[in-house]
């Protein structure tokens, strides 16, 4: 017990603690929209995307931040248009862009001269090393996010369960589709250094599935998925303390585990069975 | 007299290479209930889309309430009720039955408004009119087809519209159910005094409900009491072989469920 009271002493775990917990809150109230929209890959393209940014950034010595913003919104913004126009299939266009992102990742992270481990921060994730710069922009980002999540929430609950009546009945469903794939990017970014580049899909993912099993409420869902995201994203870097784990994996692995235990316990799948 | 509320004026829907309907000229008077009828593509589905705001006339114009502005988010569209045709719903999505009624609110509401007590007031008043308030708990998904209607109809009520406009609200709900949401139907029409417009291929099902009947195939063929617009030449023109007219004077569309 005095071990974990000393560890929560240390200036670099209190910082690792309020950036999990925070990008644990922005991830799953995100992915709540991003799972009743059917926008789940969306979340992989964008993160490669922003990792993609990220690698130009070191690469020609700009804020990694700011071009993972550029290339993650480029992303989601392009998805959306070719959705909306229905020239391709939402998972076929953000397949191509997908992979297509990860290739510029990769070339231009061989353009870099030598090994740059910062950037391979990005990708695995971090979070022990967040340093108070990055702990602000976390914090930042995630209050305009979680702001504009409230400030539209009932729209955005709306498109997320039928998008043309929402259009019929008067609320710009288009702008606020819009601005979801937006909250969608600018939450891949503010996570990116805490569970990194291939991981950050799975905490917008995970908590709000394991909600989706466990009510048949929005409301609740989304109070769930919170309570879920930021448990185990806290949880997560208190076992990769605590056993020398790398953080990223430790997160989505203890909300992975809890997600099958929700379906298991799903009020939803005994209700099936005895249909 | 009585108030025109809907004004088609040689009005052309579609796209510049598919014309979806052509040159309708049909006026809706506060208050009636109005039956709209065609075959499959005859565009009554369009005919609802540029009602709610969704499509903007080619040519000729639109004018509803007044209004024949062409903004498509017009606040004036909040005071149509819709109940879009019934689609597949995920049993697992996350709603109550409440909350659905309460996206009725929304789109009147505004953005950055949040619902009061007095949205949550109108919505339950809105459910008690489609006899659901008991379910308002209940998860969505948890209902038969019919409760789902009628949940469905009480979000468009929750707009507290002036004028209800019903897509095949019948369609995908079994027969005992079919004439309960059509007596629903008229009861509503009838106590809260609103404008109906009901879009169905049964015509079997609305013939003896509605004021009147509009019936498509890309123009407007007929519109009128339905004894006028039921006349085997008009329908016959119409649907072509796909018409039955039995002794009894029942008209089947053959072959609808083969078309879906």
């Amino acid at each position: 017990m005095s071990q974990f009271l000393e560890m929560l002493t240390y200036d670099f775990m209190q910082r690792s603690l309020l950036a999990a917990a925070t990008v644990g809150a922005v991830c799953s109230v995100i992915g709540v929209f991003v799972v009743l929209r059917g926008l789940a890959f969306v979340g992989a393209g964008t993160a490669h995307a922003a990792f993609a940014g990220v690698a130009l950034a070191y690469l020609v010595g700009l804020p990694p931040l700011l071009l993972a913003v550029v290339f993650g919104l480029a992303t989601v913004w392009v998805t959306g248009v070719m959705e909306e126009q229905g020239r391709m299939k939402l998972d076929v266009s953000i397949g191509i862009l997908y992979t297509a992102t990860m290739a510029l990742a990769i070339l231009f992270i061989g353009l870099m001269k030598g090994y740059n481990a910062e950037v391979y921060g990005y990708l695995f994730g971090s979070v022990l090393s967040v340093t108070p710069d990055e702990l602000r922009a976390i914090l930042a980002l995630s209050v305009i996010v979680l702001g504009l999540l409230l400030a539209f929430s009932k729209e955005l609950y709306f498109i997320a369960f039928d998008q043309e009546m929402a259009e019929a009945s008067g609320v710009p469903a288009r702008k606020i589709f819009y601005l979801l794939l937006t909250l969608v990017a600018l939450t891949v970014v503010v996570s990116l250094k805490t569970v990194g580049a291939i991981l950050v899909f799975a905490l917008i993912l995970i908590p709000a599935s394991t909600a989706y099993q466990l009510t048949h409420s929005l409301s609740h869902m989304t109070a769930y998925a919170v309570v879920i995201g930021v448990a185990c994203a806290v949880g997560g870097v208190l076992l990769s303390y605590a056993w020398d784990l790398p953080s990223g994996p430790a997160i989505v692995l203890l909300a992975t585990t809890i997600f099958f235990l929700s379906v298991l316990l799903s009020p939803k799948r005994r209700r099936a069975k005895t249909a | 007299m009585t108030k025109t509320i809907i004004r088609f004026d040689h009005a052309t829907f579609g796209f510049p290479d598919v014309i979806a309907l052509q040159d309708i000229s049909l006026d809706i008077a506060e208050g009636e209930f109005i039956g709209v009828i065609g075959p499959n593509g005859s565009g009554k589905t369009t005919l609802c889309r540029a009602v709610l705001g969704l499509m903007q006339p080619l040519s000729g114009s639109l004018q509803i309430f007044d209004c024949a502005c062409e903004a498509l988010r017009c606040r004036h569209r909040a005071r149509i009720g819709y109940l879009p045709q019934k689609g597949v719903l995920d049993k697992n999505f996350p709603i109550t039955v409440l909350e659905t009624v309460m996206m009725g609110r929304y789109g009147a509401l505004g953005l950055f408004k949040r619902t009061s007590k007095r949205d949550r007031d109108i919505a339950l008043e809105a459910l008690s009119h489609v006899g659901m308030q008991e379910h308002r708990d209940h998860a969505l998904g948890h209902l038969s087809g019919g409760q789902q209607q009628r949940v469905f109809i009480a979000r468009a009520l929750a707009q507290q519209p002036d004028v209800l406009l019903l897509d095949e609200p019948t369609t995908g709900i079994d027969i005992t159910t079919q004439h309960s949401v059509l007596d629903l139907i008229r009861r509503l029409h009838r106590d809260l005094k609103l404008t109906i417009l009901l879009i169905t291929h049964d015509i079997n099902m609305i013939r003896s409900s509605v004021d009147r009947l509009v019936l498509l195939k890309t123009r407007l063929y007929a519109a009128g009491p339905p004894e006028d617009v039921l006349r085997p030449d008009v329908l016959r023109q119409v649907y072509g072989k796909e018409l039955v007219i039995t002794e009894r004077d029942l008209i089947i569309v053959e072959d609808y469920h083969h078309h879906h």
